[in-house]
C-alpha cells in the first residue's frame, strides 16, 4: 500500500482575503459615484467658465489701455508741453565746476 | 392564409426598416457625422496672436497694440419697433458732436431695417464706448475685436517704425523688416457644448494656442531721438530747406541712437500723407555728399602712406583743368603751396584733386568698397537701398577728380555716417543695427555689434581726427561750435545735378562729424536738402550739428575739456 501525501500549496494559503475584495468594490463605486457627482456639478460650469475666460479678456484688454494711457502721458513730448507750461525751459547756460 | 399575410406584412415592415437604417447608417453617416459634430462642437474660433511691441532703448513703449472693435447688427434679431430707438442710442453713444447724431442714427436705422442676417454698422470704436453700448443690452447688436498699433509718441519716429497696414502687415522701416518676428502665429480654439452653447468642462478641447510677435527692444535712445527731432524741426524753418534729416550713431558699437527725418508722417493714419514720405531718405535716398567725402578719401592717402598732413599741394594756386572741365573752389579762393591738413580746414576742392591723383584710381577705388559704398550697410530697416558705383574700367580721370571731392558719386546717408564712425573709432567698419533686443516668452536674442572690417589704421584714423578737428575750429563753421569742447567734423555742400548740370541754387547741405573727439560718444550726420536761406552746409547743417551737440553734451553729462 502506497501513502500518499499531499500538501496545499503556498498560493492557496496566501488567498486574497475577502474583505480586501469588498473594500475595492465599496471604493471603486464610490469613486465611481463621485466622479458622476463631479461631472454633473462641473458640467454645469460652462456659463462661469465662459464669464471667467471673458473677464480674464477684458482684464487683459484693460490693462493694455492702461499701459498705453501712461505711455501716452509719458511720452517727451507730452511731458515737454507740460513742462513749458508750467514755466521750466532749458538750461542756456550750463556752468561746469571743476 | 391570414397568417401568411401577418408574415408578409412583418417582413416587409423589417426590410423597411432595415432600408431606413441602412439609409441613415451608411448613405448618410458621414452628413449626419458632420451635422451631430456642428451641434455638439463650437465653430473653430480664431485666435488671433497680438502683434509684439517695439520699445525705446530705456523700455518706454514707441508701439505697442489698441485693441479696438467693429460694430455690427443682425437685423433679424431686432424687432420692428426697437429699430428706431436702436439707432438713435448707438448715434448718442458713438457721435460727439450732437448735429451728427440725426443723420449717424438715420444710417443705422438703414441698415438695420434691410432683409439681411448681418450688417457692418461702424468700425474703429473703442473699448470704452464697447462699454457704453454693451450696458444698453440692446438685442441683435454686437460687436468684433480687432487690434491695432498704438504710437504714445505720436508721428515721433515714423521713419524708424514703417507702418502696419490694413492687412496687418508691416512695412516699411522696423515693421517691414520684422514683420515676421512682430506679427506672431494665430491660433485656433474649439471645445465640445452644452444646448445653450456654453463649454463643457470634461469635454474635449481642441486649442492651438497663438503665439503672440516678438518684442523688439531699440538702441534708439528716446532722449536723443526728441533733442534731434526738435533741432531739425526748427532747422527746416530756420533754414527754409525742403527736407532735413539727422542720424546718430554710437561709433563704437554702431548702434543707431536717433534717426529722423521730416517731413514725416503719423503711421497711425499713413493714409492720409502722401506716399512719397513713407520711405526713409537716410537709408532709401541716394545723394552727392560733396566736401563731406573729402575726410575719407584724404584717409584712403593717408594710410597708404603716399602723403603727410604737412604734405604741400603743389597744384593749388589756381583752377585745374582735367579733360576739358576747369574744378575750382568752392569760394574762388586759392592758397598756392597750401598743406593738405590746411585742404581739409579750407575744403580746398584743388587739392583734393591732387590728393585723389596721388592715391590713384585702383586704390581710390578699393577704399570705395572697403568704406562699405556701393553695397548696402544691413542696417535693419526695410526700405534700404545701396547706390551703384559704376565700374571701374568706366572711370575717366574728370571721375576720378570730382569724386576725390565728393562730387559724381553717389552715396546714402547712412553709408556716409558709417564711414566716418569707422574714422571715430579708429578704423573699423560696423555694421548699423536698429534693434538692440528680440525677445519673447521664450527667450532674449541679442543682436551684438559687429565690425565688418579694419579699413585704415588707427594711426591714421587718429591724423585724419585731428584735421576734422581744426576743420571745426578753423573752418567756416567755427562761429556755431560749441566752446570748450573738441568736436571733430566736416562741411558738405554738394550741387543737385539737375538734367544733366549742376544747379548752382540747390543744394544738399550737410555736417558729418563726432564728439568728444579723443573719445567719441557719436557720430552725427545733419543734412537739409535745398535749404533757401544759404546753400552752404556750413551756415545751416553746421550750427544745427553744434546745436544738437550741445544739448547731447549734457544729456551725457560731458564737460567741456579745452
Amino acid at each position: 500500500m502506497t501513502i500518499t501525501k499531499t500538501f496545499d500549496t503556498e498560493e492557496i494559503q496566501k488567498r486574497f482575503p475577502k474583505k480586501y475584495i469588498v473594500l475595492t468594490i465599496v471604493s471603486l463605486l464610490t469613486l465611481t459615484l463621485i466622479e458622476i457627482w463631479a461631472s454633473n456639478t462641473v458640467v454645469a460650469y460652462g456659463e462661469k467658465y465662459e464669464k471667467l475666460f471673458a473677464m480674464e479678456r477684458n482684464l487683459k484688454m484693460e490693462n493694455q489701455l492702461l499701459e498705453n494711457e501712461i505711455a501716452k502721458n509719458a511720452s517727451l513730448n507730452i511731458i515737454s508741453s507740460k513742462s513749458a507750461e508750467l514755466g521750466f525751459y532749458s538750461n542756456q547756460s550750463i556752468q561746469y565746476i571743476r | 392564409m391570414r397568417i401568411f399575410w401577418i408574415k408578409i406584412f412583418f417582413l416587409f415592415f423589417f426590410f423597411t426598416l432595415y432600408a431606413r437604417l441602412f439609409y441613415w447608417q451608411v448613405i448618410r453617416a458621414e452628413y449626419l457625422q458632420a451635422q451631430a459634430e456642428g451641434q455638439h462642437f463650437t465653430d473653430i474660433i480664431k485666435v488671433g496672436a497680438l502683434r509684439g511691441n517695439i520699445f525705446f532703448a530705456d523700455g518706454s513703449i514707441l508701439a505697442s497694440i489698441v485693441p479696438f472693435f467693429s460694430l455690427f447688427g443682425q437685423p433679424r434679431l431686432i424687432a420692428e419697433d426697437q429699430k428706431l430707438s436702436t439707432g438713435y442710442l448707438l448715434a448718442k453713444i458713438l457721435v460727439d458732436d450732437t448735429d451728427q447724431v440725426d443723420s449717424l442714427a438715420k444710417d443705422f436705422i438703414n441698415k438695420i431695417s434691410q432683409d439681411l442676417d448681418w450688417v457692418s454698422l461702424k468700425r474703429g470704436i473703442s473699448y470704452e464706448k464697447r462699454k457704453q453700448i454693451d450696458s444698453l443690452n440692446l438685442a441683435g447688436i454686437g460687436f468684433e475685436q480687432g487690434s491695432g498699433r498704438f504710437y504714445p509718441e505720436g508721428s515721433s519716429s515714423a521713419h524708424i517704425l514703417g507702418f502696419v497696414g490694413g492687412d496687418n502687415k508691416g512695412y516699411f522701416g522696423l515693421e517691414g523688416f520684422y514683420d515676421g518676428e512682430l506679427k506672431g502665429v494665430s491660433g485656433t480654439l474649439r471645445h465640445e457644448k452644452d444646448a445653450f452653447g456654453l463649454p463643457i468642462l470634461i469635454g474635449n478641447f481642441f486649442n492651438s494656442n497663438a503665439k503672440n510677435g516678438k518684442d523688439l527692444v531699440l538702441n534708439i535712445d528716446r532722449s536723443v531721438q526728441f533733442i534731434v527731432e526738435q533741432n531739425i524741426k526748427a532747422g527746416l524753418e530756420k533754414y527754409g530747406a525742403k527736407a532735413g534729416s539727422v542720424v546718430v550713431m554710437d561709433p563704437s558699437t554702431g548702434a543707431i541712437l536717433a534717426l529722423a527725418s521730416f517731413p514725416n508722417y503719423d503711421p497711425q493714419k499713413y493714409f492720409n500723407f502722401p506716399k512719397e514720405y513713407y520711405k526713409n531718405p537716410l537709408v532709401a535716398d541716394q545723394y552727392e555728399p560733396g566736401s563731406t567725402f573729402k575726410v575719407l578719401v584724404m584717409s584712403a592717402v593717408l594710410n597708404e602712406d603716399l602723403v603727410k598732413p604737412d604734405t604741400v599741394c603743389d597744384k593749388c594756386f589756381g583752377p585745374i583743368s582735367i579733360g576739358g572741365f576747369l574744378i575750382r573752389t568752392w569760394n574762388g579762393k586759392y592758397y598756392p603751396d597750401t598743406t593738405l591738413k590746411d585742404v581739409i580746414i579750407h575744403s580746398d576742392n584743388t587739392g583734393m584733386v591732387f590728393v585723389g591723383q596721388r592715391l590713384g584710381l585702383d586704390k581710390f577705388y578699393s577704399y570705395l568698397e572697403n568704406y562699405g559704398f556701393g553695397q548696402p550697410t544691413k542696417i535693419d530697416l526695410q526700405d534700404e537701398s545701396a547706390p551703384d558705383i559704376k565700374p571701374k574700367n568706366e572711370w575717366r580721370e574728370i571721375d576720378l577728380a570730382t569724386a576725390s571731392f565728393g562730387q559724381g558719386i553717389a552715396v546714402t546717408p547712412i553709408q556716409m555716417v558709417r564711414a566716418v564712425s569707422a574714422i571715430a573709432n579708429g578704423g573699423n567698419l560696423m555694421e548699423p543695427h536698429i534693434v538692440r533686443l528680440i525677445r519673447d516668452d521664450s527667450g532674449t536674442f541679442e543682436i551684438k555689434p559687429k565690425i565688418i572690417r579694419q579699413v585704415i589704421k588707427n594711426s591714421t584714423a587718429q591724423t585724419i581726427k585731428e584735421m576734422m578737428v581744426a576743420a571745426v575750429d578753423l573752418g567756416e563753421a567755427k562761429f556755431a561750435k560749441p566752446k570748450g569742447f573738441k568736436i571733430a567734423g566736416k562741411t558738405g555742400t554738394a550741387q543737385i545735378p539737375v538734367a544733366g548740370h549742376y544747379d548752382p541754387d540747390k543744394t544738399i547741405a550737410s555736417f558729418v562729424g563726432f564728439a568728444p573727439a579723443d573719445n567719441p560718444k557719436f557720430v552725427m550726420l545733419v543734412q537739409y536738402d535745398q535749404p533757401s536761406s544759404s546753400v552752404y552746409g556750413s551756415e545751416t547743417a553746421a550750427p544745427t550739428f553744434f546745436e544738437i551737440a550741445k544739448q547731447l553734451f549734457a544729456y551725457y553729462k560731458i564737460a567741456p575739456t579745452e
